[in-house]
């Protein structure tokens, strides 16, 4: 009889990171499918050149490095799709390709691979595209319509036009935004998913819509024409960005007491950039911005071990 | 804490049964401290729950015969977490001519110290697993006001102390009674998990149906592991948190496992030394799992021989104590101790055989750790063999329930890496 001789425990739960990677997929299947029926091919298009465009630079990546292929394992699809949701819907193809080849190669791999990056992946390819493709990044499409008609977002409208879209429409998601972040609805229903299934913690969310809320309150007080809370926490990138970017395990403190200090400076942050900041919206650079400071967060939250 | 499934095991159903082992192989170390010396040679006549090893240090325990018979040979044998240990081996005569153990009753007017004797000389230690020499918690130089009776039973697959609880229901409420004589203290509270419904009934019914001297309360707790582990339970039940490094005695508690309170039970009602203990034997490739009382020193081996178990199939691990903090074994010649509360037989599927993979820092090492420490920061450190910085996160105060490896869906093996480490700061310090 051969006994295999292992240090415990000798039962270990029965998910792995392969399964918690294709979670967040299926997390992302709701604000997806709301992208189809809004921008019908053009989002099968965008999430499909960037998904694979992510996948692919993964594999090339490895291989050069020698390192074992891992595609099945999901986080080059994760990062894939997130990138699709957060560009606008009529970006140019190729565009959205050499995001998604920057996001991998420079917002990860060149960290050293999985579990090494500092900063979100996916918001690094934006980042990028941003700086390279200024006004192609910020046409917007009107849902519905295929024709690339160029129109403002419920952000740009409020800042800079002084004008509010309804609130139903926020929730619903049938306006001009970027491909996923359109449908509130669609965001908080991956999200509960990813949080009720324990695949993400609830700290950082939490956070993040608090330090929205509670600066879009003082605002809205002071003045109805800043916004209220809910037009903040529904327009934008915050459903997604409280969801599915700052829930990042890679990217986010792994202190209980950090996660949520890092989500509430981030939603913070970005009502500071939404309304004394040049552009209409700042949940990309807030999340960029907060991800550099993980490793201090970590450190001055660290957990008071039992009886200590 | 873990949440773990409920009791759903089929060996929690299995009545507690008795076998004698032709041949025993005692260790002389089963407990925390020095080992006891053998105070027997080879060729001696031994009575059952005769002396064999007598306490050696201030903190050591006793060990007994679990068999009348002839020692064998005392020699170097297989032991569970020593690897080899100096053993006393005894042949037992035939079992029909075997004494019967006589039994007496508790004289009334014993003293505090001589029941602590009785405690010291019945070679009892803790039978959760830390095995620390029982008298010695008994005898605490502060003063105890909170007793709290361990029959959480968190580990999975084991279900000897729920048997115990169900079957010595009234034998166990004495053994608390003698500890409560002991202390003097107030309260008393019988701690069980809630997934143990038959065992919390029956003990609410017999404490009170029936006087034992003193009020106990059961306390309920959720079903969750470590539940049992004692610095949480003390935390879950009295709020008082035992500082890093110290003892339960220096927030006034004392805690004893149900097993433990048992022996202690025979030991002063029966005048019967701890050399028998109930075992249970599960997993997947036993034909029927059960739980039963074995004397100390009965080879895991000897069971299949004597057909008392039998394989459904070839087990790939075999596992002494639980699956979350057991022990693997090389091969089934291992003596039962004092401290064994189960042997697992595991398979293919069972284990896991998923290699290590890269940490995504997820955290939930960190939120599922009972002492809540950072067990991801002790594998990027010992990586890195950044053996000061392990300090900064009191690597020391782990107590290696196994939580952190059984989250992780990276299947790293943390504990692995914390023994890493622990050793490597003893050796710096």
């Amino acid at each position: 009889m051969r006994l295999l001789v292992e240090i415990s425990p000798h039962q270990k739960a029965r998910y792995d990171t392969k399964y918690i990677m294709w979670q967040v997929v299926i997390a992302l299947l709701p604000p997806s499918f709301a992208a189809i029926i809004f921008f019908k091919l053009l989002a099968v298009k965008l999430i499909a050149v960037c998904v694979l465009g992510t996948n692919l630079t993964e594999a090339a990546v490895l291989f050069f490095r020698r390192r074992p292929q891992r595609f099945w394992d999901g986080s080059a699809t994760v990062t894939g799709l997130l990138l699709a949701l957060i560009l606008p819907p009529a970006l140019p193809l190729s565009v959205a390709f050499l995001g998604s080849v920057v996001a991998i190669l420079v917002g990860k791999q060149l960290f050293g691979g999985l579990g090494q990056n500092i900063f979100n992946p996916a918001l690094v390819g934006r980042a990028f595209l941003i700086a390279s493709f200024p006004t192609l990044l910020t046409s917007w499409t009107e849902p519905y319509t295929l024709d690339a008609v160029t129109s403002a977002s419920p952000l740009a409208l409020w800042k800079f036009n002084h004008v509010f879209t309804k609130l139903s429409h926020l929730f619903l998601g049938d306006i001009p935004g970027s491909l996923g972040e359109t449908s509130a609805l669609a965001l908080i229903i991956g999200g509960l998913y990813l949080i009720g299934r324990k695949i993400a913690d609830w700290r950082a969310p939490l956070g993040m819509l608090i330090g929205v809320s509670v600066l879009a309150g003082i605002l809205s007080i002071l003045n109805p024409q800043n916004g209220s809370i809910l037009f903040h926490l529904f327009a934008g990138g915050i459903m997604l960005g409280a969801f599915f970017m700052v829930t990042d395990p890679v990217t986010s403190p792994t202190t209980r007491k950090g996660r949520f200090i890092f989500g509430f400076l981030i939603g913070v942050m970005v009502m500071v950039i939404r309304k004394w900041g040049g552009l209409p919206e700042g949940v990309m650079y807030s999340i960029l911005f907060m991800n550099a400071f993980v490793p201090l967060i970590n450190r001055l939250t660290k957990e008071k071990a039992f009886g200590r | 804490m873990l949440e773990v499934a409920p009791y759903k095991y089929p060996q929690a159903e299995q009545k507690i049964e008795a076998y004698v082992a032709d041949k025993v192989f005692i260790p002389l170390s089963q407990h925390i401290g020095a080992p006891a010396k053998a105070v027997v040679k080879k060729g001696d006549a031994l009575k059952l729950g005769q002396l064999i090893g007598q306490v050696s240090a201030k903190v050591s325990a006793a060990v007994h015969s679990s068999r009348e018979g002839k020692v064998e040979d005392i020699k170097i044998f297989n032991h569970p977490t020593l690897a080899k240990a100096p053993a006393v081996v005894i042949r037992g005569i035939e079992l029909k001519e075997e004494k019967a153990w006589e039994v007496r009753d508790l004289k009334e007017n014993l003293e505090r110290d001589s029941l602590v004797n009785i405690v010291k000389e019945s070679g009892i230690v803790g039978m959760g697993g830390a095995g620390f020499p029982t008298h010695i918690k008994l005898l605490p130089p502060k003063n105890i006001d909170v007793l709290i009776i361990n029959g959480a039973e968190c580990e999975p697959y084991l279900s000897c102390d729920y048997r115990l609880m169900l079957e010595y229901t009234e034998e166990l409420l004495r053994g608390v009674g003698v500890l409560v004589k002991i202390l003097s203290c107030r309260k008393v509270f019988i701690a069980i998990e809630d997934n143990k419904k038959e065992a919390i009934r029956k003990i609410n019914n017999k404490i009170n149906t029936k006087d034992f001297g003193f009020r106990a309360k059961v306390k309920i707790l959720k079903s969750s592991y470590p539940q049992g582990a004692e610095k949480q339970l003390i935390y879950n039940i009295t709020k008082r948190i035992v500082p890093a490094g110290g003892l339960p005695f220096s927030v006034g508690v004392l805690v004893q496992n149900v097993a433990t309170t048992f022996a202690i039970y025979e030991a002063t009602y029966l005048g019967k030394p701890l050399f028998e203990r109930i075992v249970t034997f599960a997993g997947s490739c036993l034909k029927e799992p059960k739980n039963l009382r074995l004397r100390v020193g009965t080879l895991i081996s000897e069971l299949f021989e004597k057909g008392i178990l039998q394989f459904r199939k070839q087990p790939r691990k075999v596992i002494m104590g639980g699956p979350m903090m057991g022990v693997s074994l090389d091969c089934l010649d291992y003596p039962i101790l004092k401290t064994t509360s189960g042997v697992l037989f595991m398979d293919e599927v069972d284990i896991d055989q998923r290699p290590e993979d890269v940490c995504i820092r997820c955290g939930r090492c960190v939120d599922n750790c009972p002492m809540n420490l950072m067990p991801l920061e002790f594998v990027r450190l010992v990586k890195k063999e950044r053996w000061k910085d392990l300090d900064r996160f009191y690597v020391s105060d782990c107590i290696e329930c196994g939580n952190c490896a059984y989250v992780c869906p990276a299947k790293i093996p943390l504990v692995n890496y914390i023994k890493i480490a622990k050793a490597k700061l003893k050796s710096l310090a």
